[in-house]
């Protein structure tokens, strides 16, 4: 007896001892506070940063890039048209009240009804229909045969249907109720948003009792944050602030290849780059490890297509881009007055304009006649959406579909109907759309190597690299970072 | 007294109207939000229906009739960044620009107004050209500047203040003293040549000479003749503080309306930033109004000089 309670006594202290560390918060630094929590609303990283954790998706990727089961845990494609789910049973939403396939019905109802007007009705439109079946399966119809369907519904956040009719659009925006590992508390409008663990969650709930989303605008401000101890991890970093971070032993920093490729957009319609030479040129000045290596040091990397290792459709054996500045000079010198034509290059603030500065450079090192025109972000889409004749020869871009397909990437850029593409091919547009409809993964893959080999020989546009994110961390924190850019509190832990 | 009043409502009713009409105007001019909400992956069949759903595709006109009768309601509108009512928005925000501009103001005034009288009391010593240079770096320093290197210093090696956000008062000090500084540096500066000009008038030699001390001096009979100046220079402050507020609340994450305003700007969120303009305008204009009031209450003479 006297052992027990001398043994009780000590688990008690154990406790008591060990419990500060493993009580812990986590307060995140993000660059902007999230414009809605509302899932089947607005759409970016700040918000979903904080919603993703509130909310549980249709399908989720694991840290490796595999899409897994979540909300459903598996399905079939029963036609061309129709994907069956099955609903997992046992997961209740953070009222209390039970996930229904229903409330994937209504989600999915949700977020296509063009009178909501969400601005992510565009990755969900090809659904026409979603109806129950069998009590405890839902099946998703689309207008066509969708390959890139699965990969759309890793995005999908499932809402309760109830909650949603009883509070309305704008009370569940400022107090989302989801069935993620993490229960809405808080939202002090501009200042942060505070989170609770939820202990009943079906999975794994994480290792953090509460967790803090705060808004911190300026970059220097969150590093700040995190070198004082008052942020335990902090986003949108560059390698400069990085380099700072890697001399303290306190934080870390973490970085990780995205599926967001950077690269140069060439106007085809227009001299210079209406001839082929010139374009290949261009691209032969371009010093692409020079970028990613001396310039960004972010774990960026090179690429040769408009898709990372990241996406399905990625072309593996595709040879890099060659750097030879001689040989552009000689293709140059070769059509000096085509080189010689003005050259617009139409960038915006967000982009990091040490890369468009350095293109400029190298461009016009071998002969080109290149000037940047940096306009805010709403006129510099205006620009490179804009009809040939009234887009800039040249532009810089990022691209991301969040899909991790070739399709949501290669077809926007590269097919005659998008605003965005400025190659009009009828081979290209007819190989874009086989791989856009077909559910064969071989025929699809056929279909990007070739585009891919096309554009690389063609220089229709230039890839240069796949974006890498950096993060800092408190040395103790276990983080993973991921290319589609996602952060979920109950992948990461605290080591002692 | 009246007709004054009225005749300064009036001006000022007029300057709000022509700054609403300029901010609407101005801000359409320079291009459409609908591409920043959607993601990259939008058609511009997309785009085309958000614009409707957004009312942004009737003509400007139509829209700038419907914003002013909205306006006459007293409905400032909805975010559609931020999916909330306008005013929900910026009522939450204003209680902490308040808090900052009279952290800020405190600063300014409890140090620059001493200092400047120090500076005037010295005057060709020593003490009074370092106190110069002094203020002369405050002046020069830009916001952002002062303010990270202070959260690098406070926040991050001594640890004394919290690096950045809000909360407690110690999360207000630094951003106050960032903020300011540059109307320490003018407070100082215009103290000090007030009270040099009081200080060569003949009742300052009476004074001396019938042995006033110099502290009752300043209290007494400086301070009150030099204030008029202070107080035209705290409307225009005022206004200043405001427009510093855009920086110092971006780097130390301070959520007011500073660091509404540029969020808004960057997001297009047109209906905001028409708001927050509106609200400087009315800001300024008031203090003026109020900056004349309150001559009238130091000096005796301005009163009459209204009544004629």
């Amino acid at each position: 007896m006297k052992h027990t309670m001398k043994g009780l006594l000590g688990a008690v202290a154990m406790i008591a001892f060990t419990l500060p560390a493993y009580a812990a918060d986590i307060t995140v630094d993000l660059a902007g506070e999230p414009s809605s929590l509302d899932p089947h609303l607005q759409w970016n990283p700040d918000s979903y940063y904080v919603y993703r954790n509130i909310f549980d998706n249709l399908l989720t990727r694991s840290n490796a890039g595999e899409i897994v089961p979540q909300i459903a845990t598996s399905w079939t494609q029963l036609s061309e048209t129709e994907l069956e789910l099955t609903i997992r049973e046992g997961v209740t939403f953070h009222d209390g009240s039970s996930l229904t396939p229903e409330d994937v019905v209504f989600s999915v109802k949700r977020i296509t009804d063009p009178e909501f007007g969400s601005p992510q009705l565009g990755q969900f439109n090809q659904i026409t229909d979603a109806k129950v079946v069998d009590g405890n399966k839902v099946v998703l119809t689309t207008a066509g045969a969708y390959p890139a369907l699965m990969a759309q519904l890793v995005k999908l956040s499932i809402v309760p249907q109830k909650v949603v009719e009883a509070m309305g659009k704008d009370a569940f925006n400022a107090a989302p109720v989801g069935s993620g590992p993490y229960k809405f508390n808080d939202w002090s409008r501009g200042v942060a948003v505070s989170l609770t663990r939820n202990d009943a969650y079906w999975g794994d709930a994480g290792p953090f009792d509460n967790a803090t989303f705060r808004a911190v605008p300026d970059a220097a401000t969150r590093v700040a944050d995190l070198l004082a101890g008052t942020a335990d991890l902090v986003v949108s970093i560059d390698a400069d602030a990085g380099a700072q971070l890697s001399s303290n032993a306190d934080v870390k920093l973490l970085s990780a290849p995205t599926e967001r490729v950077g690269y140069m957009g060439l106007n085809l319609d227009k001299a210079p780059f209406n001839d082929l030479d010139m374009r290949k040129a261009a691209s032969l000045a371009i010093d692409r490890l020079g970028i990613t290596e001396g310039l960004l040091q972010a774990g960026e990397v090179p690429v040769s297509q408009m898709a990372t290792p990241a996406h399905f459709g990625y072309s593996a054996d595709l040879p890099l881009f060659d750097f030879d500045p001689e040989k552009a000079k000689q293709l140059t010198s070769a059509k000096a007055d085509l080189a010689a034509t003005p050259i617009e290059l139409a960038t915006a603030p967000v982009f990091d304009q040490r890369i468009v500065q350095a293109v400029q450079q190298m461009l016009n090192d071998v002969g080109f006649n290149v000037s940047i025109s940096m306009t805010d972000m709403p006129t510099y889409l205006g620009i490179v959406r804009s009809e040939p004749s009234e887009n800039s020869e040249l532009s810089f871009g990022r691209w991301s579909c969040a899909c991790q397909d070739a399709d949501g990437i290669i077809y926007p850029t590269l097919h005659s109907d998008s605003a965005w593409s400025r190659v009009n091919l009828p081979e290209i547009d007819a190989l874009l759309e086989e791989a856009r409809v077909s559910l064969d993964p071989a025929v699809r893959q056929a279909a990007y190597d070739k585009v891919n080999e096309m554009v690389r020989e063609n220089y229709y546009l230039l890839p240069m690299y796949q974006a890498a994110v950096l993060y800092g961390a408190a040395a103790d924190l276990e983080f993973d970072p991921t290319a589609n850019e996602s952060m979920f509190l109950n992948r990461m832990s605290i080591v002692e | 007294m009246v007709r004054f009043l009225l005749n300064r409502g009036g001006q000022a009713l007029i300057a709000v109207f022509g700054v609403v009409t300029l901010v609407f105007f101005i801000q359409r001019l320079s291009g459409d939000p609908t591409a920043l909400l959607l993601p990259e992956t939008a058609t511009q069949a997309d785009i085309e229906a958000m614009r409707v759903t957004l009312g942004l595709d009737r003509p400007m006109i139509v829209q700038y009739f419907a914003f002013l009768g909205d306006l006459i309601r007293f409905d400032l509108g909805r975010s559609y960044v931020q999916n909330a009512d306008v005013w929900d928005i910026i009522s939450s925000r204003i209680p902490r620009t308040l808090q900052l501009a009279g952290g800020a103001m405190a600063v300014a005034l409890l140090i620059g107004v001493p200092v400047g009288v120090i500076m005037a009391l010295t005057r060709g010593r020593r003490i009074s050209k370092a106190l110069m240079w002094l203020i002369l770096a405050f002046q020069s320093m830009p916001t952002f500047w002062s303010g990270i290197t202070m959260i690098l210093v406070f926040g991050v090696w001594l640890r004394w203040l919290p690096s950045s956000g809000t909360g407690t008062f110690a999360h207000l000090i630094m951003p106050s003293i960032a903020l300011g500084l540059l109307s320490l540096a003018t407070y100082a500066r215009i103290t000090r040549s007030a009270v040099l000009d009081e200080l060569s008038k003949d009742y300052v030699r009476s004074a001396r000479a019938r042995g006033v001390e110099t502290g009752r001096l300043v209290r007494h009979h400086l301070m009150r003749n030099s204030l008029i100046p202070i107080i035209s220079i705290t409307a225009l402050e005022l206004s200043q503080l405001l427009a510093g507020a855009v920086i110092v609340e971006t780097v130390f994450a301070w959520p007011g309306l500073g660091l509404l305003t540029v969020q808004s700007i960057a997001a297009r969120d047109f209906l905001v930033v028409q708001a927050i303009v509106l609200l400087g305008a009315f800001v300024t204009i008031f203090a003026n109004v109020a900056a004349d009031i309150l001559y009238s209450a130091v000096d005796p003479r301005v009163r009459l000089a209204g009544k004629t």
